[in-house]
């Protein structure tokens, strides 16, 4: 009992130093994380940091915190029939380093990794203020005593600490001074035990199980949070802008020194950068998405009757050279290397908008707040051994050098005024990630010439695609009818004129010869109803989209429920193209995924025809695999339509097409 | 019998007044829209119709529409549906009262006479007519129902022949049996699908039919 108040504000200043030591440890090892190698070493020494924090929690303050890390069994390397392992696209020979790959990805998905990782940068030291209360308020104390009597004022003074308690030693009278020291000593000890549990759970709420805390679920911790979400992303796009202004100044160099051939190979390489900007962009800023802007490169022309290939006004004996120098046409004549160069000149005005809320958080909460209230932990140790003292307001110093007229301001204000900035920089951070995001897209996203050249080069792919589809299916058609129907009544054809013959002569053989000619007259109207199936379900012609899904359901092998609702018909090309890639999906789900069920759900909603088929089999349905999928995101990119595939490992599929289009007269459709 | 027809094609429309008169029927009305069929079944309330799905004037299931509206009045109407291609769909559609007299075949089976006017007074006499290819496809889903793959093969035939609606003495001759031999095997079947035994053939084949998931 006795002990455990003696030691509590030890055991604060104790766990005060550790959230330091968390905070200076981290960086290095941020650091370490970047080369990729060390990735699990550096989680496995920053748990072992968190379980400390747990234990000391535990031991101190009583507080039991469960560690709150994902279990089970890491994800094992996929091993392919042929003997490789196989890793996002990527084949090994051992499963080593596809094993690594898949415990980093598994170590990271954890939210308790993230969690550690704020913990140790940014919650373990807010969590140190509330541990530091109880040694600040016992060394205030022993001050204020000690400032009071006349030797220890002398070796306060001595000490350079005079300065701390002067004010009230020398206004106030000596008992009161006393009174008031043995007060801040005595409640900074009773407080000890309370202020010990108080960070334990502290501790608890970021690396114990995630539960509800107020910093969740309050507005105001929501917030908060955004606003501090925002400022990294700010941040980061600040990041990327700098590079894009670097690149700029390097293209420019690169320009007089070169001649202007820099530019093209610079602008080709930082395309990537610049997507990732766009993507971001989109992300984080919201609104309409922002395609690439770029042109595509146009195909080697056809050499001439020389053998030779022009590009532009020079020729080339081989196909590579004149590849390559189509490069610099291809770079150089796109308006969007200009637009792209325009705007990584014009960086620096967004770093300047960008670093407003990292700026004012940061100096203002981190600098003046923040390190004002931590100032004792290591200025006063520092102060002991070196007998520098160093001011509790020296950020505010530093920061009011060049103002002479905030001279007058007292240190102690910049507590509230850093506070204030603190949340003025949370309160700007939206505006500014908007204004950044809003920004870009003057320069960085297509403009209406870019998104018409795009428009056309798409249009001429797939009418091109479309057309080639077209003329296959005549050719196929017209094998079929000849080979089958065709061929048939040339048979029938042929039996009726012997029969013509045969009738007088023989009767017996004229009708043998008729019940033939009548077999092969139905064989030929079955191979032109599987014919006519193929080409246009009769039943789509009749009934709709809807009710022909319906009756694809009822022959299918599986149990498959049909939900439609839809009020009228998409146009006939659509609801074919829909039609068959429901009835693809349905054979796929039947005869590969070993499903025992199959939904299909078709609406219309905002302008697009969605259809959905859902089926509960093992899942695992590769795109690479299914030559099916990309001929049916052909077909549907006539129209314009996209199709997505979900299917992980264990089910369920679920495939989604989309088509832009609308609806036709209200033809209700039965239910 | 009187017999009400729906066909567009001039040809065929010829072709079955010409088979059907030939046969002992009375054609009293053969029409070649929807909304004529309509007026001629409720008219001369045929002893059957024989009426093509497809019909102008929007040449989608116009037919079929107009025989189910006729059926929804003249409750038991019997009708025979002929069409270019068979539909579950559609059988469902047309069996859904319950209530018999139902025939869907492909037009392909008007080239074998005898048959298709044994499917017509099948009709006719409130029967069923199931195309075989409709019967086949329902055959064709073992996923979907279990105790179909109990029955021996030569039951199997002989639920199939059922479902199309023929009677005992019409499989046994279909498939070289006594008509007590196709009893004990239609016995076998009910007992396989936990089906009520039932001594009217009509009420049996939709029973199967029922079993199938096709008909109400």
């Amino acid at each position: 009992m006795f002990r455990s108040y003696a030691l509590a504000p030890l055991r604060c200043v104790a766990l005060a130093l550790l959230a330091v030591f968390g905070f200076v440890a981290s960086l290095p090892l941020m650091m370490a994380i970047g080369a990729v190698v060390t990735y699990p070493h550096v989680l496995q020494l920053v748990r072992r940091l968190t379980a400390l924090s747990r234990w000391l929690a535990h031991t101190w303050s009583g507080v039991v915190i469960e560690p709150p890390y994902r279990e089970g069994p890491v994800p094992a390397p996929l091993r392919r029939p042929d003997g490789w392992y196989e890793h996002d696209g990527q084949l090994f020979k051992t499963p080593h380093y596809p094993a690594f790959f898949l415990r980093m990805q598994w170590l990271s998905d954890d939210p308790a990794t993230a969690r550690d990782w704020m913990w140790l940068v940014l919650l373990a030291p807010i969590g140190g203020l509330i541990a530091l209360l109880s040694p600040a308020l016992v060394v205030a104390g022993v001050l204020l005593a000690l400032g009071v009597t006349g030797p220890g004022r002398r070796a306060l003074d001595d000490a350079g600490l005079i300065d701390l308690v002067a004010w009230p030693v020398l206004t106030m009278p000596g008992w009161a001074v006393l009174a008031a020291g043995v007060a801040a000593v005595v409640t900074g000890v009773l407080a000890g035990p309370a202020l010990l549990r108080a960070h334990g759970r502290w501790v608890r709420t970021w690396l114990g199980h995630p539960g509800l805390t107020w910093w969740q679920s309050s507005g105001i911790g929501a917030w908060l949070r955004k606003g501090g979400h925002d400022t990294w992303k700010a941040a980061l796009l600040l990041g990327l802008s700098l590079t894009g202004f670097a690149v700029f100044l390097l293209t420019v160099l690169l320009t007089l020194l070169s001649g202007g051939f820099g530019i093209a190979w610079l602008a080709y390489a930082i395309r990537p950068m610049l997507n990732q900007y766009r993507r971001l962009c989109v992300k984080w800023g919201g609104g309409e998405p922002m395609p690439e802007p770029y042109r595509q490169r146009e195909a080697v022309p056809e050499p001439g009757p020389d053998g030779r290939y022009r590009v532009g006004r020079t020729l080339y004996a081989t196909r590579d050279g004149a590849h390559r120098a189509g490069f610099f046409p291809w770079i150089l004549g796109d308006p969007a290397t200009w637009r792209d160069l325009a705007w990584m000149a014009t960086a620096p005005l967004v770093a300047m908008v960008a670093v407003v809320p990292g700026v004012l958080i940061g100096a203002g909460y981190f600098g003046l707040f923040w390190q004002a209230l931590f100032w004792p932990l290591w200025a006063v140790p520092f102060g002991l051994i070196t007998d520098v003292w160093i001011s509790p307001w020296y950020v505010w110093q530093l920061m009011t050098l060049g103002m002479p007229a905030l001279n007058g301001v007292p240190g102690w204000l910049s507590i509230p005024i850093g506070l204030a900035l603190g949340l003025l920089g949370v309160l700007l951070a939206g505006p500014v990630l908007r204004l950044i995001t809003g920004s870009a897209r003057l320069l960085l996203a297509p403009s209406r010439s870019a998104r018409l050249t795009q428009r056309v080069e798409h249009l001429a792919q797939t009418r091109a695609e479309a057309v080639d589809a077209q003329s296959a299916e005549l050719r196929r058609i017209e094998r079929d009818l000849h080979d089958g129907a065709q061929a048939r009544l040339v048979a029938v054809g042929l039996s009726l004129g012997t029969v013509e013959q045969l009738m007088d002569r023989d009767p017996a053989a004229a009708r043998v010869l008729l019940a033939q000619a009548r077999e092969t007259s139905a064989a030929a109207l079955a191979e032109l109803r599987d014919l006519v199936r193929g080409i246009h379900p009769p039943v789509l012609a009749e009934r709709g989209l809807a009710d022909a899904v319906r009756a694809l359901a009822l022959d299918s092998a599986l149990p498959v429920e049909v939900r439609a609702e839809l009020a009228g018909q998409p146009p006939a090309p659509v609801a074919t193209a829909a039609y068959f890639a429901v009835a693809e999906a349905l054979t796929n789900a039947a005869r590969h995924a070993q499903a025992s069920r199959v939904g299909v759900d078709i609406r219309h909603t905002g302008g697009l025809l969605r259809v959905t088929v859902t089926d509960d089999g093992r899942g695992g349905a590769e795109p690479a695999h299914g030559g099916g999928l990309h001929g049916l995101r052909r077909r549907l990119a006539t129209f314009d339509g996209t199709v997505a595939l979900h299917s992980p490992l264990g089910g369920p599929t679920v495939l989604t097409l989309e088509i832009p289009c609308a609806l036709s007269s209200p033809r209700t459709s039965t239910s | 019998m009187r017999v009400v027809l729906a066909e567009d094609l001039y040809l065929l429309r010829e072709g079955l007044v010409r088979l059907l008169e030939a046969h002992d029927c009375t054609v009293v009305a053969a029409v070649e829209t929807g909304p004529d069929l309509l007026d001629a079944l409720l008219a001369h309330r045929p002893d059957v119709a024989v009426v093509d799905v497809r019909l102008p004037p929007t040449n989608t299931d116009e037919g079929l529409q107009a025989a189910l509206t006729a059926r929804r009045q003249v409750p038991g109407l019997p009708v025979l549906v002929l069409s270019q291609h068979v539909e579950q769909l559609y059988a469902r559609e047309l069996l859904a009262d319950g209530t018999g007299g139902i025939g869907y075949l492909l037009k392909d089976r008007v080239f074998n006479a005898d048959q298709f006017l044994d499917a017509v007074r099948r009709v006719a006499g409130g029967g069923t007519a199931m195309d075989p290819e409709v019967i086949a496809k329902l055959l064709q889903q073992p996923a979907r129902n279990v105790p179909l793959a109990r029955l021996t093969p030569r039951e199997r035939e002989v639920l199939e022949l059922m479902a199309e609606g023929r009677s005992n003495a019409a499989i046994g001759q279909r498939l070289f049996l006594s008509e007590s031999a196709v009893g004990k095997h239609t016995a076998s079947i009910f007992g396989k699908l936990d089906l009520a035994p039932s001594d009217d053939d009509n009420r049996r084949v939709l029973a199967v039919l029922a079993y199938l998931n096709v008909a109400a």
